[in-house]
């Protein structure tokens, strides 16, 4: 029988600072077999575990349509991700997964998407839209909002340009105060998504950040016209297993870990949700 | 299929099986109360009317257990699998409550379900479970609100009726492997062997708590409620540790060994994330919780209350908080 807690050994290829304190780690499985046999969907996470220090869940942030091993984006904040901010190329560490339901591929096919992010929220998204990019057809128009408190703090920014540049595809960046030098839109997310007013015509919105933002959010997009079943969150909390036993990172009966991290608006409203 | 033994004669048999099997079973220690402990000599085996101060749970799930390690060797990393546990020999734990029993059917839905949890899977595949039927029921006890009895057999192998006062007890033999090891023991199915077992199931008193647990209790989750019966509590977090279902769990690294630990919704710790977020900031979410877990939510996943009614979260709480009062009578409406 299988021990479900034991993480498979993965090699740090390469790591990319992305502000101050955010770093993206690509991981490859020490065993070829384990990492041609993982698959993965845009939306999942894994554990990654720095040895004699802890384990932690994260998202990978790239698409499975690139596999040049697995991503994740990490912020240097507690005990785990320090840890983890202190490895270089070449570090053996462990992974477990991939966990946890991802977005729904199936149902967002054919529709025009509105990504919505804050912060380091734009790690799942980033998987979902670079997927959604190399299966151009198969999605409508694609519309990203994205924000951050500074310039600093914008994640992945080498990649604003290919997403501009790309069929069908609009990239509105935001910082919450006026800056020297910024040229793109001043405001917290859901003060731009107020004035942008994209449209919901057949279109579902992503949203992924600091529960704070996604708080705020939620209600303008309902206001813009976005029905519950079409306003799409993947959600964060305390995490140990990943594995629907350890009972930490329950909203009501679902848990985070296996029932999401990806909920509908519609499966939350009823649930007197805590966060 | 029954059988009546001497008290003697079911220790000796004990001790000779021990030979072959792993015996657990409750023993009495003086001025500490009775403990599941390995037996050698099974005269030490207890078998009165006084409860076990920690559930059977933690002979299924320890409360630190270790999942593997890391190795160095020529700079290369390796793990090494805690599990399964040590050489895993065939179990006999004897003296399971009914209540207890049923916590390990309940524990079952959450660890041999999807992503099977191999050490308690095999934990649970390598014991026989020898039942007590509860000559004496406590005041804390009210089982017979969540659908078990003190004569339950549910989850059980066997189940002994053990008068204190009497030298002879009943044996009710109910699956094949516990025909197999009590086999030695003399064949008695006759009807003056099924009397005196129907007589020692009569003497059994049902608890005299019988409390209306609601089926949900989603109306009362933003009730002010919940801070008032949350109030008392220190979040020393007994009720969990000593509870037969509860389950939540740390993972934590020490040294080279990833550890198992028994964790509880109590601690604020629990839920606290590096970035300063916590979703159960104060003890009315974190109380919360815990009855909704027991009295609601794992209704909905697993269609029946995460709670047997052993009472022992009521019993060695410092605060006396009784939780079957608290579901009981959580506000119906907002």
């Amino acid at each position: 029988m299988e021990n479900i807690y034991l993480p498979k050994i993965a090699k740090i290829a390469d790591i990319r600072q992305e502000t101050p304190d955010v770093k993206t780690f690509v991981l490859r499985f020490e065993d070829e077999a384990a990492g041609r046999s993982f698959d993965y969907k845009p939306g999942q996470f894994v554990e990654f575990s720095v040895f004699n220090e802890g384990e932690a869940p994260f998202c990978i942030s790239n698409s499975p349509t690139r596999k040049s091993g697995i991503e994740c984006t990490v912020k240097n904040t507690g005990k785990v991700t320090r840890a983890v901010h202190e490895l270089d190329i070449g570090d053996a560490v462990g992974i477990r997964g991939p966990y946890g339901n991802g977005f729904p591929l199936e149902e967002l096919k054919h529709k025009s998407l509105l990504f919505v992010a804050g912060g380091i929220g734009l790690a799942p998204l980033r998987s979902m839209i670079n997927y959604c990019l190399d299966n151009r057809n198969d999605f409508g128009k694609i519309t990203i909002v994205n924000g951050a408190r500074t310039s600093k703090d914008l994640v992945y920014k080498e990649e604003y340009k290919i997403w501009e540049k790309a069929k069908d595809t609009k990239l509105y960046l935001t910082v919450d105060c006026e800056e020297n030098n910024w040229t793109c839109m001043v405001g917290v997310v859901p003060k731009v998504l107020e004035q942008l007013k994209p449209t919901c015509e057949g279109a579902v919105a992503i949203v992924c950040g600091p529960p704070v933002m996604i708080k705020y959010t939620i209600p303008v997009l309902l206001k813009i016209g976005f029905c519950p079943e079409a306003i799409i969150t993947t959600l964060e909390m305390k995490m140990k297993c990943g594995l629907g036993k350890c009972g930490r990172c329950n909203i009501q009966h679902l848990y985070i870990c296996k029932d999401g991290p990806v909920f509908t608006y519609s499966q939350l409203e009823g649930l007197q949700y805590e966060l | 299929m029954f059988k009546a033994v001497g008290k003697k004669a079911f220790m000796k048999l004990m001790d000779s099986l021990s030979k072959g099997y792993e015996i657990a079973a409750p023993r009495k220690f003086s001025n500490k109360g009775v403990f599941y402990s390995a037996i050698t000599d099974a005269g030490d085996i207890y078998l009165g009317a006084e409860f076990t101060v920690e559930p059977v749970k933690k002979l299924f799930l320890m409360p630190s257990e270790w999942l593997f390690e890391n190795r160095f060797n020529d700079g290369k990393i390796s793990l090494q699998g805690g599990v399964p546990p040590q050489e895993a020999r065939k179990r006999i734990i004897i003296g399971v409550r009914p209540c207890e029993a049923r916590g390990l059917e309940l524990l079952d839905k959450v660890f041999c379900s999807d992503f099977k949890d191999s050490s308690y899977s095999k934990n649970r595949e390598r014991s026989i479970i020898v039942g007590l039927a509860c000559s004496k029921p406590d005041k804390t006890c009210f089982c017979t609100s969540l659908g078990s009895s003190p004569a339950e057999t549910r989850g059980m192998d066997a189940i002994i009726f053990a008068g204190e006062e009497s030298d002879e007890m009943m044996l009710e033999i109910i699956t094949d492997k516990a025909r197999e090891i009590f086999a030695p023991l003399e064949d008695a199915a006759c009807e003056e062997h099924r009397k005196k077992l129907e007589s020692e199931k009569k003497k059994i008193k049902d608890p005299v708590r019988k409390i209306n647990i609601p089926d949900a209790l989603s109306a009362s989750f933003e009730s002010g409620y919940w801070k008032e019966v949350s109030s008392p509590c220190v979040s020393c977090g007994v009720c969990t540790y000593l509870c037969p279902t509860c389950h939540c769990f740390d993972l934590v690294d020490e040294e080279r060994k990833r550890l198992r630990c028994y964790d509880g919704c109590c601690f604020k710790d629990f839920t606290q994330q590096a970035s300063g977020e916590n979703p159960r900031p104060t003890k009315r979410e974190r109380y919360r919780q815990r009855v909704f877990h027991k009295f609601d939510y794992f209704r909905k996943n697993f269609g029946e209350h995460l709670c047997v009614g052993c009472g022992r979260c009521i019993r060695h709480c410092p605060m006396k908080i009784d939780i079957s009062e608290i579901a009981a009578n959580a506000p119906k409406n907002k």
